[in-house]
């Protein structure tokens, strides 16, 4: 029974991070209108950058965060406005094209952190939070509760941000309808770049945190972007709630996967239950994104 | 003989009720018409009627067969067509595809021949092969006339169809609909044109807020209290 | 004739196809074996990025799992090969066929009913569940892989390789530019809503699509393990398969009869000269990611459409600026939508 709590618990605390990254992966699908198939590789690519920023500047990794949110945040901030022209195009197909698009940067992603780093898994290491803590006879380890502190912290900033400021009204108001939002006088690719740059920002500090829990090899990205398709399917768009249930949900499948069945086949079985809920709600979970 | 009849049709949206018990019957070679202010239901009521929405309550009947259930597609080869209000074109192909992709479940075997002869009532042939994306906003509109009029519908649900258009284009489209009308189809008309509806329907069914408040010929209906109210805000007592 | 059929003059692109297959059939008799190891490469992707070309360019549902197929393909034909079953070679292909067939059925199903997105993981998760499982289960091999029969024989495989790209290609032509189905297809992708308006089953449609597009590349796959004569996870059901795929046909063009055969031939060459340059480097993905967004962003129609109409080409446009002052621009995807609700 302890064994199934302790699992039970694993993965809510690791679902935290997923709900963190699925947030804002959802946010970009509804303004930018592209699925950002690059969400994986950012989680991996914010990993590694702690890793190397840490390592060469000898800080300690924890403490390097609010850097790589920044930085990822201005890298996001660059690509952005190119993701909107493909979205946008008049010519070929703007949906599909801008699925490429966000592949080949994956690509691109995979290809140089495979080129730089090869293929050995790395951790970001980090002094804080070792060892473990025991709550109510269940053992986690402290950097499994920092993780989900830490995206309890960043996903509540995230959300008020959303709703309680100007700006965030006007995201969601370009998330709802960019027609609209342009006749009010909202420049919809301002507010575009602006949400990508946040999510990317998040998206990589979350990797980070994640890298501390998990091993983290270029290749892994694949598994990641699966995730945060996984939770925003299941979540269906637009619903705050839904994405955290479905984040602790993923969190939970996963720990359990791993204990009773074993770490190789969470792919198989994240596949498979997706399967199964795209079986049983053909009609979309939500309106949007489903056909 | 009733070619469409429609019982008690429910729809809405979140709080919103679209489409509010709606009921009433389309005998054949009828041009009906059906007008309303903006937000009375009129494009989810042929949503409806298509397929495109499921109603959550009431029934619909095409030649007498139920098809309220029935998937989109299914209900299009029973010979229901529809033109959307903003033209639902293939945008990566010609003009010519167009019509050739209209007549895709239904006479495949003459439909070069039947293109070129649309083509050439809608004044659309020396446009033909370019693409679709190409043409003007009224070309489109005929376009989109002439994609029902490959399917040869015995049914046809068409939505402002002659919106922004040229009047010399709208006269053609007129008479489209007039020699399909002799031939034996039937058709349901949204419009904002009252010129237009009074020009070439039968008879009127005007809808607010969901409901149908009055349904007779243009004349009768134009002197309806309820109408006057829908439209002018002008209380139905005064 | 009053049925319709469009792209193009049938004679002309069946006689071109002909006359190519022909000219490269004297291929053997004119170079080394090197080379025509090469031209069988070729032979493979072009193929291979027909398929893609199919459920992509034609069918508008962007696959990032197409490598499954060829690994299931490869997978068939070399466990059929085994010593204990020994399965004449040329009997597995249809098999690897129809089990491919059948996958893309079983997926394709639920899967072609969502957007675009949606279908683009969830390939992607299907290869990757492919590939995971010949890790784990016993009778591929698991990661150690499976040996087929030695045949060392360039020419058979160029012929046998060679053959079966042609045949897919003229099938493909066939099939979508010159018959309902192709109408179909193209209409489906185009505009779902209106397409169904007009009594076309386009699930069905989809999955057919699919179906067939999953078909070719596991008869070439049979054909690859055959060739390469050792087969595993690694070299048939890699990622990088994929991000080949991608980027072949969107550099020769997305939906056009020709373009994967000229994005094939220009990739696996540049794949080919690197590789001699530099040996097998990851820096080769670098430049893949880097092509498939740069086609994107300038060349969307790939290089089939520098031969098109001027109209038609991005980059001119933007150089020359709005010609046409009538134009109605495309409707967005999302704005068809809204039409409907």
């Amino acid at each position: 029974m302890t064994e199934l709590a302790q699992a039970l618990v694993g993965g809510i605390l690791i679902g935290g991070l997923y709900v963190a990254i699925s947030m804002g992966f959802s946010l970009s699908f509804g303004v930018l209108d592209v699925v950002d198939l690059a969400v994986g590789m950012w989680v991996v690519l914010g990993a590694f950058a702690a890793i190397v920023a840490s390592d060469a500047l000898k800080v300690d990794a924890f403490l390097l965060l609010p850097v790589v949110f920044v930085v990822f945040g201005v890298v996001g901030w660059l690509i952005a406005p190119l993701i909107y022209r493909v979205r946008t195009s008049k010519y070929a197909l703007p949906a599909l094209m801008g699925l490429a698009f966000t592949f080949g940067l994956a690509t691109l992603i995979r290809g140089g952190l495979l080129t730089a780093f090869g293929y050995n898994p790395r951790t970001v290491h980090t002094d804080f939070f070792s060892g473990n803590i025991e709550l109510f006879g269940i053992t986690a380890p402290a950097i499994r509760v920092a993780g989900f502190g830490f995206a309890v912290v960043v996903t509540g900033l995230f959300l008020a941000f959303l709703f309680y400021t100007r700006t965030g009204l006007a995201i969601r108001a370009t998330a709802q309808s960019k027609e609209n939002a342009g006749l009010m006088g909202i420049d919809v690719k301002r507010i575009s770049s602006l949400v990508y740059a946040i999510y990317t920002g998040i998206t990589a500090i979350a990797g980070a945190m994640l890298g501390a829990i998990y091993a983290m090899t270029p290749e892994v990205g694949l598994r990641y972007t699966l995730f945060a398709f996984f939770v925003v399917v299941l979540a269906g768009l637009g619903s705050v709630v839904g994405v955290m249930a479905a984040g602790l949900f993923l969190g939970v499948l996963q720990s359990l996967v791993t204990t009773y069945v074993g770490a190789d086949y969470t792919l198989l079985v994240v596949f498979g239950v997706l399967f199964v809920a795209l079986l049983l709600f053909p009609q979309g979970i939500s309106r949007r994104g489903l056909a | 003989m009733t070619v469409l009849a429609v019982d008690d049709l429910h729809r809405s949206f979140g709080g919103i009720r679209a489409v509010d018990g709606v009921t009433f019957g389309v005998e054949q070679a009828e041009i009906v018409g059906i007008i309303g202010p903006n937000g009375s239901g009129k494009s989810t009521l042929f949503n409806l009627l298509t397929g495109a929405l499921k109603p959550d309550g009431g029934s619909i009947s095409l030649f007498g067969q139920n098809v309220t259930r029935l998937a989109p597609y299914k209900i299009a080869r029973t010979g229901l067509s529809r033109t959307f209000q903003i033209p639902a074109l293939f945008v990566n192909m010609t003009v010519r595809e167009n019509l050739w992709t209209a007549a895709v479940q239904f006479d495949w075997d003459n439909a070069r021949a039947n293109a070129d002869a649309v083509l050439e009532r809608l004044e659309l042939t020396h446009v033909a092969d370019d693409l679709a994306s190409t043409l003007s906003g009224g070309q489109q509109r005929l376009l989109e006339m002439g994609r029902v009029l490959m399917q040869k519908p015995k049914v046809a649900l068409l939505d402002e169809v002659a919106a922004g258009v040229h009047p010399r284009l709208r006269q053609i489209m007129l008479d489209a609909i007039r020699t399909l009308r002799d031939a034996g189809t039937t058709f349901l008309i949204i419009e904002h044109d009252m010129e237009l509806a009074q020009d070439i329907c039968d008879r009127i069914i005007v809808m607010d807020a969901g409901k149908i408040v009055a349904q007779g010929s243009f004349e009768e209906i134009s002197h309806d209290p309820h109408v006057m109210e829908a439209y002018l805000g002008v209380s139905a007592d005064e | 004739m009053s049925r319709p059929a469009s792209g193009g003059n049938p004679y002309l692109n069946l006689g071109v196809l002909a006359l190519v297959v022909a000219a490269l059939c004297l291929l053997p008799m004119m170079t080394t074996p090197y080379y025509i190891r090469v031209a069988t490469g070729i032979a493979l992707w072009a193929g291979i990025a027909l398929s893609w070309n199919v459920i992509c360019g034609y069918a508008g549902y962007i696959s990032f799992g197409h490598v499954a197929f060829f690994g299931i393909g490869a997978y068939t034909t070399a466990i059929l090969m085994q010593p204990n079953r020994g399965w004449n070679f040329w009997a597995t292909l249809p098999v690897a066929a129809v089990i491919a067939g059948a996958v893309a059925a079983l997926v394709g199903w639920p899967a072609l009913r969502l957007k675009g997105a949606y279908f683009a993981i969830a390939t992607w998760a299907l290869a990757e569940a492919v590939r995971e499982f010949t890790t784990v289960v016993d009778f591929t091999g698991g990661s150690g892989g499976l040996k087929t029969p030695i045949r060392l024989d360039d020419n058979f495989f160029f012929y046998t390789m060679l053959g079966a790209a042609a045949i897919a290609y003229a099938m493909c032509y066939l099939l979508l530019e010159r018959s309902r189905f192709g109408f179909q297809v193209k209409a489906v992708r185009d505009n779902e809503s209106a397409a169904r308006a007009q009594g076309i089953n386009t699930t069905l449609v989809k999955i057919e699509a699919f179906v067939l597009s999953a078909m070719i590349p596991a008869v070439l796959g049979g054909i690859n393990a055959y060739w390469i004569t050792f087969i595993n996870p690694a070299s048939v059901l890699n990622t990088i398969i994929t991000d080949q795929l991608v980027v072949m046909v969107l550099v020769g063009g997305l939906g056009h009869a020709w373009g994967p055969a000229l994005g094939a031939t220009a990739m696996f060459l540049l794949q080919e000269q690197l590789r001699v340059s530099y040996g097998e480097t990851t820096a080769y993905i670098i430049v893949v990611g880097l092509l498939v967004m740069a086609i994107v962003l300038f060349l969307p129609d790939g290089l089939v459409s520098l031969g098109q109409r001027a109209r038609r080409m991005r980059l001119v446009r933007q150089l020359l600026g709005r010609v046409r002052d009538d134009v109605a621009p495309r409707r967005t995807e999302n704005q068809t939508e809204e039409a409907i609700q």
